[in-house]
Parts: structure tokens; C-alpha cells; sequence
């Protein structure tokens, strides 16, 4: 099949470089020319804007920062929409907010373009090992043409309902993940300035309740002080602020949530924001201590 | 009156000089010999107990730290007090031991009153304080010619314990204030803004209140000289909290704000104003 990608970052690139191996043609379009890079050894063809890349293309995924450069891709000058050929699915797999997919969608649903928010969770891990959880908005046929292309990129995939639910599903997700990094790195702070061992701590707690996958992946980070992204805390904080967004808009009483977002702000605003969410653990740790 | 006075630190020493100064007879006691120097230059005297001093008095003030502190001094006064006489309780301790005091002295007919403060050391030097206070409605009579010298605005607010549920509510509204005015301060830095021109400007408008004159102040002018010490304002939040919890009641600010505080402590800054929660905010991040 003739696939676009565009958005060859740390997500985008293996989950293309999936699509590919599984006998897919690539028609690329990226900002940076380095990103294209670790397509040379494959069947790629780069175009020089997202709307060449449309009239190549039977589906076209995306997976860039935010609503706006969703946006900016699909809808603006030489963007997708632009080169369309009639019934091009479009599939953001971008976290933005889902009112904003709504209404990317309407614009293109007007132009006779199918649109699809498919939003995911599992990290660069997840997307090097094809595991990705990729949560779907979309009509029911439109999904069920895409299907086989995220089973090559994830392993759960569920179409959650109409277009934005994609999206809904991903702002729960990330309230999940946040408060859960969030408790882990608090529980890791109040072991160790209890004199405790931090590393049976988590041992114990593995085989309890509070089990989670967090526990296990961020936590094993968190002792072995590796800051590496994984997943920057910026875009959990640009996550959060989707979350409070929607609260906002909703009236939506999320005070745990708020908390959490208000606790990535700090991280950011302490120059973290490229390194991993486990960096929770080293403000509070910060935070804990003399000046 | 024969009044009793134990507890002279920054609020309890201009207290006792008011009281000398209207003409009351002031015993005081102090753990701290030298704590007492000022108040016996002007005319205290000095006891060896607080079980002397219960012998003596018809009412005897405390002014201490915590809820231990009342607790221990009840057991040392509680021999001596005569029947009928107060203990009033000026410090800032949980409602629920102030209830159990006002019981467990019923039960010898003598009285616990719970009567906290408001107003700083500012407050109590100019005898403007705020007081407000828990017992029998009948104490009134007795208590008022002491209050009066103290402070402007005295409030009976109901039985034991309602004196110190007054002053939680005080201490949540105030130190939730500071905690919002670090944040205005914060915000307004983070935007390379003078927070002193905006809190003039604000001082005049619908935000005006005395915690942003007071402690905004201080937070304008990187002065961090206690004022009330944080590490008060902590204690009285932890009771706070711990009250919450036991009633099942959600604070959600102060929830947040007892967080922040926490980081004051663990900073270091607990024997500094309040106003460093501004600091606290600055640990969190650097901005342009």
C-alpha cells in the first residue's frame, strides 16, 4: 500500500519504519531533512510538502507535537487536504485535545477526506517493539481499513467510538500515567528520606496492589537514575494541560490531576522538560531538602 | 485582678505589659529565668511554679506553642487552681484538646477557656489583637475586663474548642492568602514584572486585603524577617489537616498549601516569615 507518515521523531520513526517492513511504500515530508535519514535503506520516496505526499498516498498518518501543527499538516497551505485524491483517510496519531480532532475532522470531512484520531500509549519502546496501545476514534468502515496497518505498528488496538473518543481515551490515559509517575516518584522520595531501601521497597510493592507498570518501568528508572526520554516531561505536561483544558470546558473536577499538572509545570520550569517524567523524582527530592 | 501569666515570648510579653499597664496584679512564670526580666521590671512578680501560681490567681493566661505545651501546664496548674477559677488558653492548639481541657476541669469546677489570637506580635504590642473564645457564656463577665486590654475585637464564638475552630478557619483564610500572593508575586516576576507596582496597584481593587499589604510587602521587598515564624504557621496547618482528616472534610487548598509549606521546612526557612513560600515557588523554576 502507498502510506504517508508525517512526524519522524522519536515516536513517529520506528512506527514508520514498522509500516515498512511489513511491505508498505513511505511517502515522507519532514521539517528537518535528518529526520528522514534512517529511511534511506527503504522503500521511501520524500516529497517536498505534506500535500505531495497526499497525492501519493492512500492513508496518510500523522504524528507531530499538537493540535495546531495537526492542524498546520492537514489543513494548512500545501498541507494535506491540498493534495488529497477523494476518500484519503488522514490518521493522527497525535495526543491532542479532542475537541480540537473534532473539528480537524469536520474541516476535512468537508473536503471528502476521512479523518481518523488514533492516539497512543507505550513509549518509544513500545513503538520500536510494535507494541503500541492505539486507542481509535473513527467510523466504523474507515477503521476497519486502517486496522491492519496499526496491528503492524500496536498490539492492543481498539476502536473506542466516534471521531475525538481516540482522543478521550489518551486524556485518561495520561491522567493514569501522571499521577501514577507522580505517586510513584512520591512514595520513592518518602522510602528514602525515611532511611528505607528504595529497591525493596518497589520489590515488596510489586507483588501488591499497588502493582502497575509504572511501578515497574518508571520506577526501575527512577533507582537507576536514568532521565533518558522515554517520554519528555514537557509533552506530559502539554498532555496535562489537554486534560485541565477539557476540564475547564466541561467543569470537570479533577483535583488530583490538577495537582499533577501544576507538579510538571515545576518540571519544566526547572529546565527538565527534555528529560524523562521519571524527572518528578528529582524535584521532589530537590524540594525535600536545605537550600 | 490577681491574674497569672505564663508564656513570654514575642506575643505573651507585650500582653502581660498591657495587663500592668491597667492596673492588674501579674504573676509570671517562665521555663526561661531571663524571659521574664522586662515584665518583673515593670512591676510582675515572680513565682517558682506554675502550681504557686495557680494558688494565687483567679485567672491565669497561657501562651505557648502547642497542644503538648497547654497539656503539661494543665497538669502543673491543675493542683493548685482554686474552684472557680480560669485557665484561659491563649495559644493556638487542636480544637478537640481544648474540648477535652474544658471537660476534665468541669469535672473539678474550675474553668479552661479557649481563647486564641489573631494580630501577630504587631497586634499584640498595640493591644489590637483579635481574640476569640470557646466556654460558658457566664465567664464573660470576668474574661472581658482582661480581653479589653488586650485587643479591639472580642468574639465569644460558642462552647469549648470554638475559639480554636475560629482560629483554624483564621489561619486557613490567612496562610492560604500568603500561599496566593506568592503565587501573584511568582507569576508576575516569571513575566519580568515588578511585583511592588502590582501590588500597589492591586492594594486598591477588589484584591486588596491585609495579608497582601502585610506579607506582599515583605515578599516586594526580599525581607523575610519573622512577623509570625513559618514554622507556626506550619504546626497550626498539620492541626488543621489533621482535623480535616478526622472529620472526613475536604480542604482542597489548604491541602495544597500545607504542601508548600512542608517545602518551606524542609528549605529550612521555619524560624523565618511566611512570606518564603515566595521563595519555595522560586525553587520550582527558573524564568526568563
Amino acid at each position: 500500500m502507498q502510506i504517508g507518515f508525517i512526524g519522524l521523531g522519536l515516536m513517529g520513526r520506528p512506527m514508520a519504519l514498522n509500516l515498512s517492513k511489513a511491505g508498505h511504500t513511505l511517502h515522507l515530508w519532514a521539517r528537518r531533512p535528518a529526520s528522514l535519514d534512517p529511511f534511506k535503506a527503504v522503500d521511501a520516496k520524500v516529497h517536498a510538502s505534506p500535500a505531495e505526499v497526499a497525492r501519493n498516498a492512500e492513508i496518510v498518518f500523522t504524528i507531530v507535537a499538537d493540535a495546531p501543527d495537526v492542524q498546520a499538516v492537514a489543513l494548512g497551505g500545501n498541507g494535506v487536504a491540498a493534495g488529497a485524491k477523494p476518500g484519503l483517510i488522514v490518521v493522527d496519531m497525535s495526543t491532542i485535545n479532542p475537541n480540537a480532532a473534532r473539528e480537524i475532522g469536520a474541516s476535512l470531512a468537508a473536503k471528502g477526506i476521512e479523518f481518523v484520531d488514533a492516539p497512543v500509549s507505550g513509549g518509544e519502546v513500545g513503538a520500536i517493539s510494535a507494541a503500541l496501545t492505539i486507542m481509535v476514534g473513527a467510523k466504523p468502515e474507515v477503521f476497519e481499513k486502517v486496522k491492519p496497518l496499526f496491528e503492524k505498528m500496536g498490539k492492543s488496538v481498539t476502536l473506542i467510538g466516534d471521531i475525538g473518543a481516540g482522543q478521550v481515551a489518551k486524556a485518561c490515559n495520561q491522567i493514569l500515567t501522571g499521577v501514577t509517575v507522580a505517586a510513584v516518584a512520591e512514595a520513592f522520595n518518602f522510602a528514602a528520606k525515611n532511611g528505607a531501601d528504595v529497591a525493596k521497597v518497589r520489590e515488596a510493592l510489586l507483588g501488591g496492589f499497588a502493582y502497575s507498570r509504572i511501578l515497574e518501568n518508571h520506577g526501575q528508572r527512577m533507582l537507576d537514575r536514568n532521565f533518558k526520554p522515554g517520554f519528555k516531561a514537557w509533552m506530559h505536561q502539554k498532555d496535562l494541560r489537554i486534560v485541565m483544558e477539557e476540564a475547564h470546558r466541561l467543569g470537570l473536577m479533577l483535583p488530583a490531576a490538577a495537582a499533577t499538572a501544576q507538579l510538571f509545570n515545576a518540571i519544566v520550569g526547572s529546565g527538565m522538560g527534555e528529560d524523562d517524567s521519571v524527572a518528578a523524582l528529582k524535584l521532589l527530592e530537590k524540594l525535600s531538602t536545605p537550600v | 485582678m490577681k491574674l497569672g501569666l505564663i508564656g513570654l515570648g514575642g506575643m505573651g510579653r507585650p500582653m502581660g505589659e498591657h495587663l500592668l499597664a491597667a492596673g492588674h496584679e501579674l504573676m509570671v512564670w517562665s521555663r526561661r529565668p531571663d524571659a521574664a526580666d522586662d515584665l518583673l521590671a515593670l512591676g510582675a512578680s515572680r513565682v517558682a511554679s506554675p502550681k504557686e501560681m495557680a494558688a494565687g490567681c483567679e485567672i491565669v493566661c497561657t501562651n505557648v506553642t502547642g497542644s503538648a505545651d497547654v497539656i503539661e501546664l494543665s497538669e502543673q496548674l491543675g493542683e493548685g487552681l482554686a474552684p472557680d477559677s480560669i485557665h484561659v488558653d491563649f495559644s493556638t492548639i487542636a480544637p478537640t484538646i481544648a474540648r477535652g481541657l474544658s471537660t476534665q476541669y468541669a469535672a473539678r469546677s474550675r474553668h479552661f477557656v479557649d481563647a486564641p489570637v489573631s494580630g501577630g506580635t504587631a497586634g499584640a504590642q498595640a493591644a489590637t489583637l483579635s481574640i476569640m473564645w470557646g466556654g460558658q457564656p457566664a465567664l464573660a463577665e470576668r474574661l472581658d475586663p482582661v480581653f479589653r486590654c488586650l485587643g479591639k475585637t472580642i468574639v465569644r464564638v460558642g462552647d469549648a474548642g470554638a475559639g480554636q475552630v475560629a482560629k483554624a478557619c483564621n489561619q486557613l483564610v490567612m496562610v492560604t492568602a500568603i500561599e496566593a500572593c506568592s503565587e501573584a508575586a511568582r507569576f508576575a516576576q516569571a513575566a519580568g514584572i515588578d511585583f511592588g507596582k502590582v501590588r500597589k496597584a492591586m492594594l486598591g481593587g477588589s484584591a486588596g486585603s491585609r495579608v497582601l499589604d502585610f506579607f506582599g510587602g515583605k515578599m516586594a521587598a526580599d525581607d523575610f524577617v519573622p512577623g509570625v515564624e513559618a514554622r507556626l504557621h506550619h504546626k497550626d496547618f498539620v492541626m488543621v489537616m489533621d482535623e480535616a482528616t478526622r472529620l472526613g472534610m475536604p480542604l482542597v487548598v489548604a491541602g495544597a498549601v500545607m504542601q508548600q509549606l512542608d517545602a518551606l521546612m524542609a528549605a529550612g526557612w521555619g524560624t523565618q516569615d511566611t512570606s518564603r513560600l515566595l521563595s519555595v515557588l522560586e525553587r520550582c523554576g527558573e524564568y526568563p
